[in-house]
């Protein structure tokens, strides 16, 4: 039995949150969003000529009285949306103290279930398991979507090694409905550039949940080793002194500007999550004040 | 500097290339998976490359290991400087502490030198080497035998005090040395002197002998002879000022003290080693004379002399005997004694030594022997203090070896004798003239009372005729009654003197001339006088002031007045040439490889701390007060 991702009392406080989308995006049934398209709701939208075939309930009749021409009275409609949900579960993922893939597990369900408490649909992919494509579980929505969500974050398990880019692409191609998308990795791969550029050529409302264990942000290593890529990388021998760790930490903030930078500019929202910092504040705290929830 | 084990070199040779070779090599590293290489790769790209060997980069650590190397090594080489000194691992630094050691060049005294020269040489002693200090002039001492310690030597050395007394005669100190040194091949004897010394010739000593002399100055005056005579009406003052100087004419002015008012001034104008006199008369109440040379010159210890006046003082000497011409003509020629003759049958002697001092006992021996000092001539039969155990005939004459003061100026090779008798001193005798199995003259003290022993009839020689005889006698009583008689007055500094104090006499008390004193209540007085100057002796009886004695020590000693320091000495040595030795090409090695460890320690803590520096670096920043956290950057807040 594995233990529960959260206790209730973060749940509670889940369900006073709620996603911001940044604009307004189609979806496939009737929901709680505004929709890009016309439909039924109260509030107004447009005007627009009767032509022949249009539902007359919908023309406006005060306007009638004025004009002495037809009009419909349009509204905007509101619908559901489709949460993409990605979560790297390369065995680099699995490391770290602590770990990364439970940090980043934990993350998304709690991104996905304050969707579905808003009765949006969430779709959750976990890639790089293997060549298929790995674990998916398909649109769950409303609170009832709930438990399914949370079970299929428990029973995932890392491993593999698959490419990051390579599975970001066939995403993009494949995901029918685009919407908000949260994707967790740690983008230690030297693909992670191509990644982000194909996930962004749709018009996927994008967070990118970069998970670094502190391990990896400032390394505590002293002496001579052989760096072993969890992953199946080539070994790599360094002799860590304290010049060495210098020029790691001096390489490693340049490569997290450089993400930084790549998602600033194109529109990507960019969190940065080392995983010392308890869950339960990175989301309530962290992830409102950048905007990705309120 | 040269190395004493150059072979040690050849371990920089092994391991420089050692500690380089395990910089070259590339390290056993420890097996660490991490989440990916992908940073660490961006990082060391150059690292890669799977042979054995590395390109060498400069390295702190490697740099200071192969600096502690080749400290190391260059201290196993035992590096050393040359310099003035000895290179021996049993040292023996015989330092002459003798009056003229005194002689002040430039600031500091010639004995200072010395002991800064001595404490040098036991410096530069090799590991293990052990030093003896011995010094010469007056009575030797050894305050240092054979020890490594070398604090103990320093304190030995500094210890070391001048001696006025005594003259420099190394004979004691070279043979005392020789046995010393003969025990241990890699010896070395060192003179500390100013060079004025006596050598015996006859003494090899079985070690090389290194000579520093000490001193610079040659110029001193010195008051070489100061007396006080009594005459018809009053007293007869002489002074003789000698300048020792060997080329330089010297212009002093004589001060002459009368009871420590000035009385006179004396301007002199002394020619190299010529002396001057001076005789002046003076009133007969006068009881101290001081003479003194103003300015300045080497030794000012002889710029001073003293004299007290013996007017009207007396020495009783009784002689017991059938009566002798020759020694009734001859004590009446010394000044300052009174005799009086007892006959042969005395058997009780009333007077004290006080009273009496000195008793002659001509060809007796009574039953009981008289108080006071004895000199016996031709003992009929034993005493407590030898026995006699026969005769001897025309015994030959031999003068014992050295100078001593009852022979002084007293030749016997003249002498001849008919028959003597044979006796067999105690312990206590030392024999001053020799014999064929016995001795002809012997003297010592037994129980505080000196005894002097003469083993044949005057009458059966022809030492009376002679002139050593009156010498001769005025040496023995002035040897039996010290303090008293002809030159009574004149203690030789250095010398032991007893001074024979009345039973009735409650208490006397000496007084020093830098002021102390010496009470005692009873018995003979014993000092030995370490000072120059005037010295006065009171007796009381209850409380009330019986006598009062004055004596003067002076330095009246050419030897130790001339001051010229010399270049050489020769002493012979075992093994080489009756050579004289300098110390301009003498080596001395001052080994310096200690420092060299020290500074290897130093630098070993230097390499310990640049390896754990980055330990160091967090502990102070902690220190500090600025935590090092290692979970460093939380999430950037910023956009």
């Amino acid at each position: 039995m594995t233990e529960p991702l959260f206790d209730s009392g973060f749940l509670r406080k889940l369900d006073r949150l709620a996603l911001i989308t940044r604009r307004a995006m189609l979806g496939e049934m009737q929901g709680e969003r505004r929709s890009p398209r016309r439909g039924a709701s109260v509030e107004f939208a447009d005007f627009r000529p009767y032509t022949v075939g249009d539902d007359i309930r919908q023309i406006d009749w005060n306007l009638y009285a004025r004009m002495e021409r037809f009009f419909l009275k349009l509204f905007v409609a509101e619908e559901e949306l489709t949460i993409h949900l990605l979560i790297d579960t390369s065995r680099s993922m699995d490391w770290g103290e602590p770990n990364k893939f439970e940090y980043a597990k934990r993350v998304a369900a709690a991104f996905g279930y304050i969707a579905l408490s808003s009765l949006d649909r969430v779709t959750v992919t976990a890639f790089g398991s293997s060549e298929r494509g790995g674990a998916h579980l398909r649109g769950v929505r409303g609170k009832r979507g709930a438990f399914p969500l949370f079970n299929f974050m428990q029973q995932l398990a890392p491993g593999g090694a698959g490419s990051l880019a390579a599975a970001c692409q066939r995403y993009a191609q494949t995901a029918r409905t685009p919407g908000p998308l949260l994707i967790c990795t740690d983008l230690l791969d030297a693909g992670w550039e191509d990644a982000l550029r194909a996930l962004s050529s749709r018009p996927f409302d994008m967070t990118v949940l970069h998970v670094l264990a502190p391990q990896e942000i400032s390394p505590t290593l002293t002496g001579d080793f052989r760096l072993i890529d969890s992953e199946g990388g080539g070994p790599i021998e360094i002799t860590a002194d304290d010049d060495m760790l210098r020029r790691y930490q001096r390489e490693f903030n340049e490569w997290r500007n450089e993400v930084e930078t790549f998602c600033n500019g194109r529109g990507i929202i960019y969190l940065f999550a080392d995983t010392s910092l308890p869950v339960e504040e990175f989301v309530l705290a962290q992830m409102r004040q950048r905007g990705v929830l309120r | 500097m040269s190395l004493l084990a150059p072979l040690a070199l050849i371990g920089a040779a092994i391991i420089g290339p050692l500690i380089v070779a395990m910089y070259l090599l590339k390290l056993r590293r420890e097996d660490r998976t991490v989440s990916s290489t992908f940073l660490w790769r961006r990082m060391v790209r150059d690292v890669e490359a799977n042979a054995p060997w590395q390109r060498l980069r400069p390295n702190w650590l490697l740099f200071l290991q192969l600096l502690i190397m080749l400290l190391l090594v260059l201290a196993l080489a035992r590096p050393f400087f040359f310099t003035q000194g000895i290179a021996g691992r049993n040292l023996v630094i015989i330092i002459d502490r003798s009056a003229s050691m005194g002689a002040i060049d430039e600031d500091t005294s010639r004995l200072a030198a010395a002991k800064q020269q001595a404490i040098q040489l036991v410096d530069q002693l090799p590991d293990g080497g052990r030093a003896t200090i011995i010094a010469t002039g007056g009575r030797m001492e050894v305050p240092a035998s054979a020890t490594a310690d070398l604090r103990e030597l320093r304190d030995a050395i500094n210890s070391i005090e001048l001696s006025i007394g005594g003259s420099s005669n190394l004979a004691q100190a070279l043979t005392l040395a020789s046995a010393l040194v003969s025990r241990d091949e890699q010896s070395e004897v060192a003179i500390i002197s100013e060079g004025n010394v006596t050598i015996p010739a006859d003494l090899e000593v079985p070690a090389p002998v290194s000579y520093f002399p000490i001193g610079q100055r040659t110029d001193n005056v010195a008051i070489s002879a100061l007396v006080l005579q009594p005459g018809l009406t009053g007293q007869t003052l002489f002074v003789q000022a000698t300048n020792y100087a060997p080329e330089a004419p010297a212009v002093r002015r004589l001060d002459v003290y009368l009871d420590g008012e000035l009385f006179n001034a004396y301007n002199l104008t002394l020619q190299p080693g010529v002396e001057e006199s001076i005789v002046a008369d003076v009133p007969p109440d006068v009881e101290i004379v001081e003479a003194r040379l103003s300015g300045d010159d080497g030794l000012p210890l002889d710029d001073r002399a003293w004299a007290v006046s013996r007017l009207g003082e007396a020495t009783n000497v009784r002689v017991i005997g059938p009566g002798n011409r020759f020694l009734a003509t001859g004590l009446a020629l010394l000044p300052g004694v009174s005799v009086t003759t007892v006959p042969t049958t005395t058997t009780t002697f009333e007077e004290t030594a006080a009273q009496i001092p000195v008793t002659i006992l001509d060809g007796v021996v009574p039953p009981t022997l008289p108080p006071g000092n004895l000199f016996f001539i031709a003992p009929p039969r034993s005493t407590e203090f030898f026995s006699v155990t026969g005769l001897l005939e025309f015994p030959s004459v031999r003068p014992a070896a050295g100078e001593d003061p009852l022979l002084r100026n007293v030749s016997l090779s003249e002498v001849s004798i008919l028959e003597a008798v044979r006796i067999v001193p105690g312990t206590w005798a030392q024999v001053v003239v020799d014999s064929d199995g016995a001795p002809l003259l012997v003297a010592g003290e037994r129980d505080g009372r000196r005894i002097v022993v003469l083993t044949f009839d005057l009458l059966k020689s022809d030492l009376p005729l002679q002139v050593a005889f009156p010498l001769l006698l005025s040496n023995i009583i002035n040897y039996l009654a010290p303090g008293s008689g002809a030159d009574a007055a004149l203690l030789l500094p250095g010398e032991p003197v007893t001074i024979q104090i009345d039973p009735e006499i409650s208490e006397v008390r000496l007084t020093m001339p830098d002021g102390s004193q010496i009470t005692q209540a009873s018995g003979p007085l014993f000092f030995e006088p370490e000072q120059l100057g005037v010295y006065t002796l009171e007796e009381y009886r209850d409380d009330e002031l019986e006598a009062r004695l004055r004596y003067t020590v002076n330095l009246f000693a050419p030897e130790e007045s001339r001051i010229v320091p010399q270049d050489a000495l020769a002493v012979a040595q075992t093994g080489g040439i009756q050579s004289a030795i300098t110390p301009r090409d003498q080596e001395g090695r001052q080994e310096f490889w200690r420092w060299l460890a020290a500074v290897a320690l130093l630098v070993l803590l230097i390499e310990w701390l640049v390896y754990q520096r980055s330990g160091l670096v967090a502990l102070f920043e902690r220190l500090r007060g600025r935590p090092h956290d290692t979970a460093g950057q939380r999430p950037a807040r910023s956009r």
